[in-house]
């Protein structure tokens, strides 16, 4: 057996590793995805007042600070049985519209047009956002670093700092917002709703308009039906912040709708000799290996199933783009990979209308901020991150010193659907007598970029402008063939 | 060469990485010993982040020199060694290569794509470091042993220039030519 070996992977927080095993007839045996794990935190947490862990978990990752603060700031209320005031949950709530806006437009423009907009065989030097802008006019590159530093002015507002954020305390948070405030809000909200538009109509003119493209998302290597998960409100409509999980299968019935305290019912983690990251599944159903279908227990945790896991979008504009994707795809749910870059265009909308509509509440300038807390003990907060569900779980004691710590992440949710898409792409792109070059390596890891996974690791050991290295290794593991890029 | 007061820049010292990582946190640590240590001008600014790519650019832009410390790690490097890096020799240190949106170089291609006002120099220093996956609010025994050493070059070097009129590319002879 031979052995291809791609490593570092570009355009990806982390440096990971895919492991491509070859047979004999250079047909694909199988694929392994392997990230080295950040380690030690869970540890690093006990002993520490609960109320710190919102502040320290924004420095997990520089990727999802947001994210991680919220779901921290959830699960801390659930420690104390508090229910934060309708004013602070509505700006908690506002901030992380914002933090979406920003991750949205950044994983958008930097990471997914490339393939895109550039093109999936492009030169590698042409195939980031500097090909994109070539592509699209300096004066939208302009618009998306303003349209992002604005997302982040509002988190900056609100959350005290864009990053390291100090924004949730047990029951509330810790400033309100006035009204000149809220006026410099709204206005920026406006925008952000006019440029989500306007990236869906770039994503209608050069995706939905080439047919090579189209057919690359339904027709190529970008397929797997798994179950879908996503947070959704009352309503079954999308929502990121607040609400119940839910899990439709593959032919989108409910298979599970749970509240964040009930969720070690439902899901298992399984752990792997060869990878430091678990694969949770829908324990339910169990753990039946790396298989699609109706019998196996994996499912994604990603833009699109949060769309194919809820019956629709809370706001009007994003709605319509919902039912025009389902439309144009064929239907619900939908299990091409690739489609996850419109899901989250579509998302873009929803959160930017969504922040709008909070800006606009009359609760959202309220001065009660927060609630009464009673005797700490255990909790869990969820929240949708960009790249997933986002579980976090506290046990403290009657201090509320932390004693023990769980997360789910975002990334973490999907790792097993990473590895059977890159598997499907390698056996789809690798062939016998198909050349092996930087344009099929790129089509391979366009299956996990529609992930946008981030494994926030900040290891990087090789001098030079983080290469993709391809190995091709014999039986014994020694290097026969070796092809670099620069 | 006479430099006048009016020809003094703003000048940025940028310490990155994640000071509950272990060694990723020296860049954020020397950057605030040197603030604590150096007497404070008017023209330079200290401030440290946990971020890259696109998020650097937006807290370059607008100064005239930048210097940013980071962690490496290098094949084969010491613990504690100390890198002066330019972008034209650029290695890839901790916190400016892999972003999850662009890398350093790429960042800076875009702000002088988009007609930002970059600086004129960047200077990139960087300490080599073992441990940076494991959360720990302390250096690693190697690091921490050799501590000191860095600290002292990296002070000597920004002391040269730190509360003087000299620019900065003066005293380096370079600038950065972007668009090249």
């Amino acid at each position: 057996m031979k052995r291809i070996t791609i490593d570092p992977i570009t355009r990806l927080e982390g440096h990971g590793k895919i492991e491509i095993f070859l047979k004999e007839n250079g047909a694909v045996e199988n694929v392994y995805f392997q990230v080295p794990e950040l380690r030690g935190f869970e540890k690093f947490c006990e002993g520490r007042p609960v109320e710190e862990l919102a502040q320290i978990v924004t420095k997990i990752c520089g990727v999802c600070p947001g994210c991680h603060h919220m779901a921290s700031g959830k699960a801390a209320d659930a420690v104390y049985g508090a229910d934060p005031p309708p004013t602070a949950k509505k700006l908690r709530e506002l901030f992380y519209m914002a933090h979406f806006v920003h991750s949205h437009i950044a994983n958008f423009y930097a990471l997914a047009a490339p393939d895109f907009v550039v093109g999936p065989s492009a030169p590698k030097g042409e195939r980031n956002i500097l090909g994109v802008i070539g592509k699209v006019g300096v004066e939208v590159g302009t618009e998306v670093i303003k349209q992002r530093r604005l997302a982040q002015e509002i988190q900056a507002l609100l959350g005290g700092h864009q990053t390291h954020v100090v924004m949730n305390i047990p029951g509330g948070v810790r400033k309100g917002l006035s009204e000149e405030e809220r006026e410099g809000v709204e206005e920026k909200a406006r925008g952000f709703i006019e440029f989500a538009k306007f990236s869906l109509k770039i994503f209608e003119d050069v995706v939905l308009d080439n047919k090579t493209y189209v057919d690359i998302i339904l027709n190529g290597p970008y397929s797997l039906k798994i179950h879908s998960m996503g947070m959704v409100d009352d309503n079954n409509k999308v929502n990121f912040y607040d609400g119940k999980v839910r899990v439709v299968d593959v032919n989108g019935k409910e298979h599970c709708k749970y509240s964040p305290e009930q969720y070690t019912d439902f899901v298992a983690e399984r752990v792997e000799p060869w990878s430091y990251l678990k694969f949770p599944y829908l324990k339910k159903i169990g753990w039946k290996g790396f298989v699609e279908g109706m019998d196996s227990g994996v499912y994604h945790a990603t833009p699109l199933s949060r769309l194919n896991a809820a019956d629709g979008m809370a706001t009007p504009m994003a709605q319509k783009e919902y039912e025009k994707m389902y439309e144009t795809l064929g239907g619900k749910p939908v299990h091409n990979t690739l489609a996850m870059h419109w899901a989250r265009l579509v998302e873009l909308l929803y959160a930017s209308e969504r922040c709008l509509e909070l800006a606009v509440d009359p609760e959202i300038t309220g001065r009660e901020l927060r609630a009464r807390l009673n005797k700490p003990s255990e909790g869990v907060g969820i929240v949708e991150a960009q790249r997933g569900t986002l579980t976090h779980h506290y046990w403290t004691d009657e201090r509320g010193i932390v004693t023990k710590v769980n997360l789910i992440v975002g990334t973490t949710n999907n790792n097993a659907a990473i590895c059977m898409s890159l598997k499907k792409a390698a056996e789809g792109v690798i062939k016998k007598g198909v050349k092996v070059d930087d344009g099929i390596l790129n089509m391979v890891e366009m299956a996990f970029r529609a992930y946008d996974p981030c494994f926030s690791c900040a290891t990087h050991s090789l001098p030079g402008e983080m290469p993709m290295i391809l190995n091709f290794r014999d039986p014994d593991g020694n290097i026969i063939r070796s092809i670099k890029r620069d | 060469m006479n430099t006048s007061f009016s020809d003094i820049r703003k000048r940025l010292i940028l310490g990155v990485g994640n000071d509950v990582l272990m060694d990723d946190g020296i860049g954020p640590r020397i950057v605030n010993d040197l603030q604590r240590d150096l007497p404070s001008d008017h023209f330079t600014c200290y401030q440290t982040i946990n971020l890259g790519g696109l998020e650097i650019l937006e807290f370059i832009r607008n100064y005239d020199e930048v210097v940013i410390i980071d962690a490496i790690k290098t094949a084969g490097g010491t613990p504690g060694d100390v890198y002066i890096l330019t972008p034209g020799d650029f290695k890839e240190t901790c916190h400016l290569s892999s972003f999850h949106d662009v890398s350093f170089l790429t960042a800076l291609k875009l702000g002088d794509k988009l007609q930002y006002k970059l600086p004129e120099i960047i200077v990139i220093i960087a300490v080599e470091i073992v441990e940076d996956l494991c959360f720990g609010e302390h250096f690693s025994p190697l690091v921490q042993q050799r501590f000191e050493d860095s600290y002292i070059e990296i002070k000597s070097f920004i002391e040269s220039f730190v509360n003087r009129c000299t620019p900065l590319a003066e005293l380096l002879n370079y600038t950065i030519e972007y668009g090249k």
